[in-house]
């Protein structure tokens, strides 16, 4: 075991780089432990080494040598070497980072305020999409209580005349209808099965003149087999027609008829 | 004469050499230029001693004075300049002596990129200049019998551990423990008598 006396010995020749490995081991070793005289005294030593340089013999170095350190020194001074480019990092003044501070505050608000106004859009994109959904409503029930209204003058104006569509077949509900000279016409009936599938029922207008029955609009009854049908503007006057007829058509309906009646009646 | 070379170099010479070190913090190239002046030839004449080429020491005390420029924010002002840059060119040196052997290794365990070296110079540095110091450290060494001379030279200058010079010098390890001990004991006393 060694003493701290027998340390103290190798501090110079540790300090000197000439310790074998062992003694080198078991100084440093000393040293971990916290031996704070030993190291005061290896400082000591380290001084006293560097003071061998001494015994070197005098010799001077080229001129070129220091003008090529010179050079290099210069260069690094007033170019762009990466300590400088530390040094110039760490020299920033103070009003910059305060511009750069501000800066990223106000990308800070920006963005912020940006988000804020894009949830205001939304909100408002929203609120105009209820707007138009309602507006598309009233004026649904509004252009349904035109016609309705429009269908109730026209049942109770006296210039209305009044026609019966009895049906075909005697288990089907008789039809009715009312033209009237400039309000147009009124076809309406209750009980009416559906025709189901791809098929609706289409109105004509048949000819006085014997001509080619006249296509006019085409309608569903609802779920209790009601409807009411209007033509404001029939293809042909009243007059000139003979009687009004109901088939089944495809959905769309047909540029003639094609298939049999099931509802006639005679407008004279 | 050898030690003409030297300037002397009293407490103020010391604290020159820590102003221009705090000048090379502002990238100061003459404060540069004369800190190379002031100790260039001694580095060289170290580096030189060490190497023993001409050319392979210039580029050693090139590494080494680019490296303070460099790195001068790494060096304490508050520790003693030119001890610290004479290790920092030793050390250099003797990596460039033999890489990657067995003493580098030992050398590279004790020291980092930037040597270890007295906080505080003792007490008895103030006793003397550096032309004075010089003087002190040859003609003590140069009294040394040579064989003892040789082996602090070995250790010094080519970085042999105790059982290398041993071997080199074919004298018994113990023998060549206290010829270095004593010879540094001896330059210690002569380097703390004032007179």
């Amino acid at each position: 075991m060694n003493t701290h006396e027998e340390f103290r010995e190798l501090l110079e020749a540790y300090a000197l780089g000439s310790l074998d490995s062992a003694d080198r081991a078991l100084l440093e070793a000393h040293l971990a432990s916290g031996c704070a005289e030993c190291a005061k005294a290896l400082e000591e030593a380290r001084w006293l080494v560097s003071q061998l340089a001494y015994l070197a013999p005098n010799a001077e170095p080229s001129d070129i040598l220091k003008g090529r350190l010179l050079q290099t020194v210069r260069a690094e001074a007033g170019g762009d070497s990466p300590q400088q480019q530390a040094f110039h990092t760490t020299a920033v003044p103070w009003w910059l980072w305060a511009g750069v501070a501000a800066l990223l505050l106000f990308s800070g608000y920006s963005a912020w305020n940006e988000q804020r106004l894009r949830r205001t859009v939304a909100n408002l994109q929203q609120h105009a999409e209820t707007q138009r959904a309602e507006r598309k409503r009233l004026e649904g029930e509004l252009s349904a209580a035109i016609a309705q209204a429009h269908e109730a003058m026209i049942w109770s104006d006296p210039k209305s005349k009044k026609i019966m569509l009895p049906p075909k077949d005697p288990k089907m509900p008789q039809l009715e209808a009312m033209w009237h000279p400039e309000m147009g016409l009124v076809v309406r009936g209750w009980k009416v099965p559906n025709p189901g599938g791809n098929r609706v029922l289409q109105l004509w207008l048949i000819p006085r003149a014997g001509g080619k029955p006249m296509p006019s609009m085409t309608f569903w009854p609802d779920a209790n087999g009601k409807f009411s049908a209007m033509v404001e503007n029939p293809p042909d006057t009243m007059s000139d027609t003979q009687a009004l007829a109901i088939t089944e058509e495809p959905v769309g309906g047909s540029p003639q008829p094609t298939s049999a009646p099931m509802w006639v009646g005679g407008v004279s | 004469m050898f030690l003409a070379v030297f300037s002397p170099k009293g407490n103020d010479e010391v604290s020159l050499d820590a102003t221009l070190m705090q000048q090379l913090l502002r990238r100061d190239v003459s404060a540069f230029e004369e800190l190379y002046e002031r100790h260039s030839r001694i580095v060289y004449s170290l580096v030189l001693r060490i190497l023993r080429q001409g050319s392979t020491a210039e580029e050693v005390v090139q590494d080494v004075f680019l490296q303070l420029w460099r790195n001068s924010s790494r060096y304490d002002i508050s520790r003693p300049f030119v001890p610290w840059l004479l290790t920092l060119a030793r050390n250099r040196a003797l990596d460039h002596l033999r890489l990657k052997s067995e003493r580098q290794r030992r050398r590279e365990e004790q020291t980092e990129e930037f040597p270890q070296i007295a906080s505080a110079a003792p007490e008895y540095e103030k006793a003397l200049d550096e032309k004075r110091r010089a003087e002190r450290v040859r003609a003590l060494i140069g009294s040394l019998p040579s064989a003892q001379k040789k082996a602090i030279e070995l250790a010094y200058f080519e970085g042999l551990s105790h059982s290398e010079i041993a071997a080199a010098l074919n004298e018994p390890l113990g023998t060549v423990k206290s010829w270095i001990r004593n010879g540094l004991m001896r330059l210690k006393e002569s380097l703390q008598a004032t007179s």
